[in-house]
């Protein structure tokens, strides 16, 4: 066991945080206030993203066949830390390099490796996820989106829902029923879709997260060229199960509530909260719901580390960063009080931000499911 | 970052559990605990074993003795090992100072019975800023029943004779004692766990085992993250020879946890959980003592955010 960062770890993350320094603007904070899937943020994250690429350091985790510097896993992670304790420059582009990318290594063909991994490489194309749809949420499988081939291309029918990043993404990596007999987890396939091909329409789901967070996106018979099916054609299930693993701890959301803890302390001193003990015991408190977080997925990046297959840990970091997320959230409100009300404000901000925690990624109770299962070992329900 | 033992590691604690299973064990605490006893042959076996001294300098291994501390109290062991053999030796930089003597901590904000006192030869006073040690002789520690899992006891600090002072740092001791405390309270909460997960695949009610209730099945998965985010920053703690900050954060989350674990795995188990046929108590007991220690949950929390952020 060796719980120090090594010297070249270090390293990267000092400069890291120079660049950082270097090439964030003055308005950063305005910028980032709306989350990764702004307008603002998405725009910024075009050039942001392409000055990562040029240093090596967007996807210097992937092989360097693809692109990458074959640096340790645990340079992404740091990478992902330093990020999103700011609030994510990369916008929607960090779901792209941690985990599109790599199910693209794993199941894509050559042809489709060159089309894709360069550009996502470069920091040039955003993604959004086509998973949920209006009657498949946590219940994934249930998924109903159908596909059906015709000549040298699949005909998609049907409708995404809670798909971020929508408005703003250049290809979708959509889940589709590809054999309309099948059941459940058997025969869906994955589909690489442009989102500029006719037929795909694009609408705002407005609500009290925010504005442009959740879009619907409807399929009314769109000719996805064939040459987009990602792996075998009814497996797709394989590859959804690979990508999950990657992308429940892809986000360091504990990284951001950790930070966004910190100035919330500053906050509150300044705000003549200094002495309170309770309030001094609540930071404290979330302090360490953040620091279990962090640790709890350094465990799973360890594992990733050393390409030991994913196992039920990933859930458990999953969780307790969810429950960091919403702590913080809260106690945001409560310890500005009812300024936090503005929308915009820096309580209601990080209050919006925290809420989606738990649903996100696979409800909580889903998580929870597979912990007692796997984990515990507890008989089925 | 590696997360897995090493094979020394691994060597240690193979060879620990095993004397474990010999020496300690449910069955075994429930007999000393009718008489109020001390485990006296487990310090033997610990101390012929060696590894009750890894904490020892030149080269103090915090990880490996913290690895040991929680083994003993997940086989619920009956003794002062933490105190003795991780947080002394945390606070002198790696010595012994009273050789194999079992200690007692003692806080001096706090009066009470403390837990070991009665088997203890030395009692560490760590008071607001200064520690002091005293010989507890015959007749300076009067034992008092407890239901908690410890031996313990009131001392009489009059009829105890006071050590020539050591140089021991206040806030060293605190810290070290803040992750004993955490490593202790590790150890109980998973053997509750690891209990209360084998009695409900076992048991049925209503045609079905009862661990396989959805219900269920999310209250004990939600102790699991509690008790492994404990072990973890537990761990991460005592690499690092347990910075002040670092031991606090794992107190705070530990004795959160160990409320829950208590909760719920005494809520789950039943009746049955709470009789002496039934080994729950026998971890889940002492994590109420732990759960009290150097002002609980709110001290532990609040240290937290003065160390970090500056508060009062």
């Amino acid at each position: 066991m060796e719980f120090n960062w090594s010297r070249e770890d270090t390293l990267h993350r000092e400069r890291v945080r120079e660049f950082l320094t270097e090439r964030l603007p003055g308005d950063w904070e305005s910028i980032s206030k709306g989350g990764p899937g702004s307008d603002a943020q998405a725009a910024f994250s075009r050039d942001f993203c392409a000055s990562l690429a040029e240093r090596g350091w967007l996807t210097a985790h992937w092989p360097s066949e693809y692109g990458g510097r074959d640096a340790p896993a645990w340079w992404h992670s740091i990478l992902g830390e330093e990020l999103w304790a700011i609030g994510e420059p990369r916008g929607p582009q960090y779901m792209n390099v941690n985990w599109i990318g790599p199910a693209i290594m794993r199941f894509g063909d050559a042809e489709q490796k060159a089309r894709y991994l360069p550009p996502i490489a470069a920091g040039q194309q955003l993604w959004c996820q086509g998973f949920s749809e209006p009657d498949a949420g946590s219940d994934l499988a249930a998924l109903r989106t159908r596909a059906t081939l015709d000549g040298d291309a699949y005909v998609v029918l049907g409708t995404k829902i809670w798909t971020s990043y929508a408005n703003h993404a250049d290809h979708c990596f959509l889940l589709v029923r590809s054999d309309s007999d099948s059941k459940r987890q058997r025969g869906i396939s994955v589909l690489l879709v442009p989102m500029n091909l006719p037929g795909i329409e694009v609408r705002e789901i407005p609500s009290v997260v925010g504005d442009r967070y959740f879009h619907e996106v409807f399929f009314d018979s769109v000719r996805v060229p064939s040459s987009c099916l990602l792996g075998p054609e009814h497996r797709g299930w394989d590859v959804v199960l690979y990508a999950l693993q990657y992308e429940r701890v892809g986000a360091a959301r504990y990284a951001r509530a950790a930070r966004t803890l910190d100035r919330l302390a500053e906050l509150a001193q300044e705000r003549g909260q200094a002495s309170d003990p309770l309030v001094a015991e609540k930071l404290g408190r979330a302090r360490a719901l953040c620091e279990a977080a962090r640790i709890l997925t350094y465990r799973v990046i360890d594992e990733r580390a050393k390409q030991r297959p994913p196992s039920s840990l990933t859930q458990i970091a999953r969780v307790a960063g969810t429950r960091a997320d919403a702590a913080i959230g809260a106690l945001s409100l409560e310890i500005m009080g009812t300024e936090g009300l503005e929308y915009g404000s820096f309580a209601d901000a990080n209050f919006r931000l925290s809420m989606t925690a738990g649903v996100a990624v696979g409800a909580t109770e889903v998580q929870l499911n597979l912990i007692a299962a796997r984990f515990l070992e507890l008989p089925r329900d | 970052m590696d997360f897995e033992l090493d094979n020394e590691q691994r060597l240690i604690l193979e060879s620990v559990e095993r004397l474990l299973v010999e020496h300690a064990g449910p069955a075994r605490a429930i007999e000393l605990q009718r008489e109020g006893a001390y485990d006296g042959e487990l310090d033997t076996a610990l101390r012929a074993s060696g590894f009750d001294r890894l904490a020892e300098n030149p080269a103090p291994r915090w990880l490996e003795t913290a690895l040991v501390a929680i083994a003993i109290a997940r086989a619920a062991g009956v003794t002062a090992f933490t105190a003795g053999r991780f947080v002394l030796p945390g606070a002198t930089g790696g010595r012994f100072v009273f050789g194999d003597a079992v200690l007692a901590l003692v806080d001096a904000q706090r009066p009470g019975p403390v837990r070991y006192a009665t088997a203890a030869d030395v009692a560490v006073v760590l008071d607001a800023d200064r520690v002091r040690c005293f010989d507890l002789g015959p007749g300076a520690v009067r034992p008092v029943r407890s239901n908690y899992g410890f031996p313990i006891g009131v001392i009489d600090f009059a009829s105890a004779r006071e050590k020539p002072a050591l140089e021991i740092d206040a806030d060293d001791l605190r810290r070290f004692w803040r992750l004993g405390l955490v490593l202790e309270t590790v150890g109980a909460m998973s053997g509750a766990l690891e209990t209360t997960v084998a009695y409900l695949k076992e048991r049925r009610q209503f045609g079905r085992p009862l661990g396989s209730f959805q219900a269920v099945q999310h209250r004990l998965a939600e102790c699991a993250i509690a008790v492994e985010g404990s072990r973890w920053l537990a761990l991460e703690a005592a690499h690092g020879g347990a910075p002040a900050e670092a031991s606090a954060v794992a107190a705070s989350f530990a004795i959160e946890a160990a409320e829950r674990v208590f909760a719920d795995t005494h809520q789950l188990s039943g009746a049955i959980g709470f009789t002496h046929e039934h080994d729950l108590h026998v971890w889940s007991m002492r994590l109420q003592a732990l759960r009290l220690e150097l002002g609980g949950l709110s001290a532990h929390s609040r240290e937290v955010a003065r160390l970090r952020w500056g508060f009062a």
